[in-house]
């Protein structure tokens, strides 16, 4: 009803529109090159206002050609490589593939070899977990927790160059074992490449500080109530979902699903330690973040028992100087931090494998993407991204 | 979508202010780097060093090398004998070693390959230049890190 005022006239946010207004939808860019995309991946949403009706990311741009690139490269140099698929947990990226090769030549590694590879791809699940910890909430606005997990991720990653040289790219499997010797000439060929003195020592003290961080980021996030407001019930992925688009590790454990390639396949001696697997529910922002922080005081765990029961013997079984791999194919898989992580194996015999076929967690995760906006705010867009914990280099690869 | 309602007195906000509290007065972990420098552990690999005389220029590290960014050319050269009627030796001459770290993948394959013990990690790490192309450090510059190169650590026993 509009009302007059003193001068007769109809002021505008009185007067009523009969007319159905015409609002076409706007097509929205975000990206390559955005800071809550985790690299350079690019969104076309439709947005009406606020609300995202539907959503495409266009992925490729990080794309490198390892598939490819393995076809040209023997077994010791695509090692290497593929530390840099998904550049947050490097060595849980070895592993499968060195398994994988280990099965087709038949070479068993070691117990102690076996062993210090758990150690380390634990390392490396919190480490990356960690991350996710610093990340997702800067991304809802709060930067004090980056800065806790940022500091505590350096324990551990200072621990992981001790014993692999490298913090990011540890390089340190082989096939048969781990990285033998400081070098293979005449003086130093004696000398294996076993964890430095103090390791075990200095690792039990990590974990009992990190055992703190894990309490320090429950008063800090897990309780407060901004962070609860972005994201619970913000993002709903649900059991179907993560059958139908092939959803792994913490993002599918949220939703209920309790699948981890850890318990079910033997790559890694896994069933000699005691540790659960942390699932939520609801499988919303909140549940993802919940199950990384639970997952990191079972990785500990992992770490405790594994360090202090270590057993002796060798670092690596007899491994012909050419390694030739007999014509076969083999699928292994391992439970990345982001998920499942399976390497195909073609080897037609020969120092150089045929086809490598790479799956990564990170791409099948991303794709649930567009059925998660659907009909969502633009705002919880960075809620989701984040919670989703992708590395483009791992989608693309 | 927010489901969960803000409630007061914002108890969480407050127990979160208090863990900042606390760590306010904690001793800070970071290094003020350009003073007080950290030393990375042994192992870190951080430069590679040469040992011209060991090498052979056997090219096996530039061949194993995954991206292909060591340089080697080298020569035989003819040792006369001593005494006379001796046989006369050869000897492989190393005219050039490049490593080229704008391309290196620091792996340390070549370092694991080399059978004359020529190559060794260090953990030096401050040799960042303005041109990529300074990157390429020859012969002479991978001998003076020979230098820098520790003493293996200490093992746990196994």
């Amino acid at each position: 009803m509009s009302t007059l005022d003193q001068s007769g006239t109809v002021h505008i946010s009185d007067a009523s529109i009969s007319v159905e207004l015409e609002t076409p939808g706007m097509t929205l860019n975000i990206g390559p090159q955005h800071p809550s995309t985790h690299g350079v991946l690019r969104l076309v949403a439709q947005v009406d206002g606020e609300r995202v009706s539907s959503l495409e990311p266009m992925i490729g741009y990080m794309h490198r050609g390892y598939e490819k690139l393995v076809e040209v490269r023997n077994y010791a140099q695509i090692i290497t490589l593929i530390n840099r698929i998904d550049w947050t947990a490097g060595y849980a990226n070895e592993v499968p593939f060195v398994v994988a090769v280990e099965r087709l030549t038949e070479i068993e590694a070691p117990d102690r070899a076996q062993y210090i590879r758990v150690i380390l791809t634990e390392m490396t699940r919190i480490s990356a977990h960690l991350l996710f910890l610093s990340s997702f909430p800067l991304e809802l606005g709060a930067s004090t927790p980056l800065m806790y997990a940022v500091r505590d991720r350096e324990y551990v990653l200072e621990l992981l160059e001790s014993v692999t040289g490298g913090r990011f790219h540890p390089n340190f499997n082989r096939v048969g074992g781990v990285k033998p010797v400081a070098g293979g000439g005449s003086t130093t060929k004696k000398q294996s490449q076993d964890l430095p003195a103090g390791f075990i020592a200095a690792t039990n003290a990590m974990v009992k500080r990190l055992r703190g961080t894990c309490v320090t980021f429950d008063g800090l996030v897990t309780g407060n109530e901004v962070f609860l407001a972005r994201t619970k019930g913000v993002g709903i992925i649900t059991p179907d979902h993560v059958h139908q688009y092939g959803i792994s590790g913490p993002n599918a454990r949220a939703s209920g699903v309790g699948f981890d390639v850890r318990k079910h396949e033997a790559y890694l001696p896994y069933d000699k330690f005691d540790f659960a697997i942390p699932t939520e529910t609801d499988g919303d922002c909140f549940s993802r973040y919940a199950v990384r922080l639970a997952e990191i005081r079972e990785s500990l765990k992992i770490i405790e028992q594994a360090v202090n029961d270590l057993p002796g013997g060798p670092l690596r079984s007899k491994v012909p100087r050419i390694l030739k791999v007999p014509a076969g194919e083999i699928y292994v898989r391992g439970e990345n931090p982001k998920g499942e992580m399976g390497y195909y194996i073609v080897s037609e015999g020969g120092r150089i494998p045929y086809r490598v076929k790479i799956r990564t967690a990170s791409y099948s995760n991303l794709a649930v993407l567009p059925e998660l906006m659907n009909g969502a705010l633009l705002p919880d867009l960075v809620a989701i991204l984040g919670s989703l914990d992708f590395v483009l280099g791992d989608v693309d690869r | 979508m927010a489901s969960t309602k803000l409630g007061f007195p914002l108890k969480g906000i407050f127990k979160g202010m208090g863990i900042t509290l606390v760590t306010l007065f904690k001793p800070t972990p970071t290094v003020n780097y350009p003073v007080v420098k950290e030393r990375p552990t042994e192992r870190a690999r951080g430069v590679i060093a040469l040992d011209t005389d060991a090498c052979t220029s056997c090219m096996l590290c530039a061949r194993e090398c995954p991206d292909w960014c060591i340089y080697i050319e080298g020569h035989k050269e003819e040792i006369q004998p001593d005494k006379p009627g001796g046989r006369v030796k050869t000897r492989a001459k190393l005219d050039r070693f490049d490593i080229d770290f704008a391309l290196c993948m620091y792996c340390g394959i070549c370092v694991e390959v080399c059978p004359f013990d020529a190559l060794f990690w260090t953990p030096e790490y401050e040799y960042s230049e303005h041109k990529i192309s300074d990157l390429l450090h020859d012969k002479d510059k991978l001998t003076e890190w020979l230098a820098t190169v520790p003493t293996p650590p200490a093992l746990e026993a196994s």
